[in-house]
């Protein structure tokens, strides 16, 4: 439990140790007599499972040199993909109570494979049918249904009733979260913010491995102080990261350790903005639609964005959005090595970005963040916009 | 002696005239989109519906053309999409960038043809972003992907063909208002019609690969292929394969085969590489091994028994079912046509690992092979990627088991000395085993 009156490092640092140790902080639950559920993808209905009395963990990645995952995934499957299928493979996550995804890309359904097929997780697994194109108008009802059969699962688990009260509770729980979390970003707006975009993403990404009511709790201090809090120093040349799941903080420490003056001011992926920039809506009485519809809302992930009729992907009205808000000299598009839909985004988000005055640049993930190559390409990148921004 | 297939002068010629269709119509209306779409829904706009599918347009012009093949890979490359990305989808993009198609009567045309409308569908995390992409290059064609969202008996789950049955009658609403033709739905029924049995009757021409020798060689199944795959929902379509089911049982009533040495039978996962590179079937040939089963090939357009009492059965479905299906109405049509299609045992194995090591063993048993062979696709992400290295373990107590990285269209992509190396070994390890068992 938080205690009152801690200073905005204290508090920082908190979240990181969290992030830095997301089986320690899972089992500390534990410990306390909570159940603790596992989950691989940010489409799997939170709500639904504290609700239950499960605490919800994401499984992300540890960036370790491993090779073990060679022999049950194929080599051009992500590295990401290989390195939470890593989570399982080496029982740093026994103990958890259940594990469970929702249909996603390829990659991730098959990393949920091998901790289902390999890691000792067949008997307590729940693979939740999600729509791989959330725009369409059945995909609420098929989602209402699938978040039906995921509910009485979890009844069946903690012999518990799941009643529409306690729905609702978690349901306003996790929309506090959202609301916190953007006005955690919101700062970054400002010209001279209060607290730099890599302690941000570390608050974010932390969120996603943490009981919501402690975090929330963390969260208000932390803003009230930020509200207070002078400047962190004259930000340089404005960055924006768009892509997909990146929880290895390096690369954004480093866009901010560059030779030249740059600030991280906006993350447009899974591990950031898009697990939270939605809400599910309050007081409906059907609850597991309510559910579906804020989860429909969402910014799409680019394995899931269609929308029918016209083809057009709904998540670049997002980023650009973004670009107006927080108006970001340049973009870096950062995906997974192996990852099939984020770059075709970029294909066709670049030309976009051309015709919005924005230059971007790619940089492509591994297991471990290659931080001389990515320096160098990055400060490239600035000295290219030096014409329109001074290099501080 | 080896038979030669009487019906394949008029498959061709059928895959031949659906292409040509595309590229030279004059009148009636153009589409495109994947194989693994439901084609019949587009069918209810009227008879003069031409069809282009991705996967198999791409197939046949790497196979045709190879070095144009290269060229487009290259320009769609060049045009910003990635070396790991699919090859189909790099080919097909490619000739949109480049604006010209070549066809299997060895047509090439200058200047791509535009569809009218994009009708395709969504399973891997690309494939309706390929059609997105060639939307945008072409300056935004009218697109509607249906989520077919499968895996394991995903046909049984009322939940589940609600939902892509709902998403096909809005598809409907949708094509009719884009093109602003009225929908028959009679016209529909019988193109579900259709389309159901030519799915049932490959899967009855495959199945007779259980008998010895095996009637039927992968090269020829291929060849064999484009009825369902070009265009399913025709009359003509129904006949050829009708008249190939009585060939193909007369071979085996009489025990003919393509490929009458068959020492070794081997079950085979992966996309059709191997005419990329007859190296490699050679190497094969030369003792007698020939693939007698193969998922994708049996899979990705037909139909069999799947999943019976939790286990799989290729087992094939009675023709004469399809005669009596009830397609009443459109609900009735569309939800048997979806029902077909989630039971493909491609939908099945993508996103079930549990279906596809089910299948793979019944495969193994009921085409009593001496060998498995698995040749992931490198670029391909849901071909069976997710399996191989799983039945790898699970086989190789049981049957000669080796894998090797193949890519469906790009050369580059494959290590052929290696490949090579490994499928002679596969070879003496069939040997081997043989000659343990006599």
């Amino acid at each position: 439990m938080a205690k009152k009156g801690l200073d905005t490092t204290t508090i920082i640092e908190r979240f990181r140790s969290v992030t830095e140790n997301p089986q320690g902080y899972a089992k500390s639950l534990q410990e306390k007599g909570k159940l603790v559920a596992g989950y691989l993808c940010t489409h799997v209905p939170e709500e639904i499972l504290y609700a239950g009395g499960l605490v919800p963990v994401r499984i992300l990645s540890s960036h370790e040199s491993q090779a073990m995952t060679r022999s049950y995934i194929h080599e051009t499957y992500c590295s990401f993909s290989h390195d939470c299928a890593y989570q399982g493979l080496s029982h740093k996550y026994d103990f958890l109570n259940l594990i469970v995804t929702s249909s996603s890309c390829i990659h991730m359904g098959e990393a949920f494979n091998v901790w289902v097929r390999f890691a000792g997780f067949e008997g307590k697994s729940f693979l939740i049918p999600f729509p791989h194109i959330i725009e369409t108008k059945p995909a609420a009802s098929f989602m209402e249904k699938s978040y039906g059969e995921f509910k009485q699962f979890i009844e069946k688990l903690t012999k518990k009733h799941i009643t529409d009260d306690d729905i609702e509770k978690s349901i306003k729980v996790y929309n506090h979260t959202r609301r916190l979390l953007k006005q955690l970003w919101e700062f970054l707006r400002r010209e001279n913010p209060p607290i730099t975009g890599p302690d941000v993403s570390t608050v974010t990404l932390a969120s996603q491995f943490m009981d919501k009511q402690e975090c929330n709790e963390l969260l208000e201090q932390l803003i009230k102080k930020l509200e207070a809090a002078p400047g962190k120093g004259k930000p340089g040349v404005r960055l924006m990261v768009s892509g997909g799941a990146c929880d290895d903080m390096g690369i954004f420490n480093l866009i901010e350790e560059l030779d030249y003056s740059a600030s991280l001011i906006f993350v447009d992926s899974c591990t950031a903005t898009r697990y939270f920039w939605f809400e599910v809506p309050e007081s409906r009485p059907d609850k597991l639609m309510a559910i579906a519809e804020g989860y429909i809302s969402r910014i799409p992930c680019p394995s899931k964005d269609n929308v029918p009729g016209t083809g057009e992907k709904k998540r670049f009205r997002f980023v650009q959005q973004f670009i107006e808000d927080f108006k970001p000299d340049g973009v870096v598009f950062l995906y997974q090595r192996f990852c099939s839909p984020q770059p075709m985004d970029i294909v066709a988000l670049r030309p976009i970005l051309d015709k919005l005055g924005v230059p971007s640049t790619d940089l492509e993930l591994d297991t471990t963040v290659p931080v001389t190559q990515f320096r160098t390409q990055l400060e490239a990148f600035l000295e290219t916009m030096k014409e329109e921004v001074p290099l501080g | 002696m080896a038979y030669t297939i009487k019906s394949m002068a008029d498959i061709k010629s059928y895959q031949n005239n659906v292409y040509r269709n595309y590229l030279f119509a004059t009148e009636g209306l153009r589409a495109m989109g994947s194989t693994w779409s439901v084609l019949a829904p587009l069918k209810g706009l009227g008879e003069d519906i031409h069809l282009i599918g991705g996967e198999p347009h791409a197939a046949s012009t790497a196979g045709t053309f190879p070095d144009e093949a290269r060229e487009d890979i290259i320009a769609a490359e060049t045009g910003g999409l990635g070396f790991h990305s699919c090859s189909y989808l790099k080919l097909f993009t490619g000739e949109v960038i480049r604006d010209k198609i070549g066809i299997t009567d060895r047509t090439i045309k200058e200047g791509y043809p535009k569809p009218d409308v994009i009708w395709t569908t969504h399973l891997c995390s690309q494939h309706s972003k390929w059609y997105q992409e060639v939307s945008r290059r072409m300056g935004g064609i009218p697109m509607y992907a249906i989520d077919m969202i499968g895996g394991g008996a995903a046909e049984k789950d009322p939940k589940i063909v609600d939902y892509v049955s709902d998403q096909i009658e809005a598809g409907i609403q949708w094509l009719q208002q884009v093109t602003g033709r009225q929908y028959s739905d009679e016209f529909y029924a019988k193109a579900v019609r259709n389309e159901i049995k030519v799915l049932v009757l490959w899967g009855n021409i495959c199945a007779l690969n259980m008998h010895a020798p095996a009637p039927l060689d992968e090269r020829r199944l291929i060849a064999l292929f484009p009825p369902a795959v070009v265009d399913r929902t025709t009359d003509e379509s129904v006949r050829l394969y009708e008249m190939l089911y009585d060939e193909v049982k007369q071979m085996v009533e009489t025990g003919q085969s393509v490929a009458p040495d068959q020492r070794y039978r081997i079950v085979y996962f992966g996309i059709a590489h191997t005419y990329g590179h007859p190296e490699m079937s050679r190497i094969l040939r030369d003792v007698g091994a020939e693939i007698v089963a193969s998922v994708y090939t049996f899979g990705t357009c037909g139909n069999f028994k799947g999943i019976v009492d939790g286990k799989w059965s290729w087992e094939p479905i009675d023709p004469a079912w399809v005669d009596v299906l009830d397609l009443s109405t459109r609900r009735k049509a569309t939800e048997e046509l979806v029902k077909i299609v989630l039971a493909w045992p491609t939908w099945q194995g993508v996103r079930s690992w549990w279906a596809l090591e089910s299948m793979a063993q019944a495969m193994v048993d009921d085409f009593k092979a001496d060998g498995l062979l698995l040749a992931p696709s490198r670029s391909c992400e849901t071909d069976f990627r997710n399996g191989y290295v799983s039945m790898q373990r699970i086989f190789k107590g049981q049957i000669p088991t080796i894998e090797y990285d193949s890519d469906q269209v790009d050369v580059r992509k494959m290590d052929l000395p290696g490949a090579q190396r490994k499928t002679e070994l596969f070879v003496e390890l069939m040997k081997a085993r043989k000659e343990r068992r006599a």
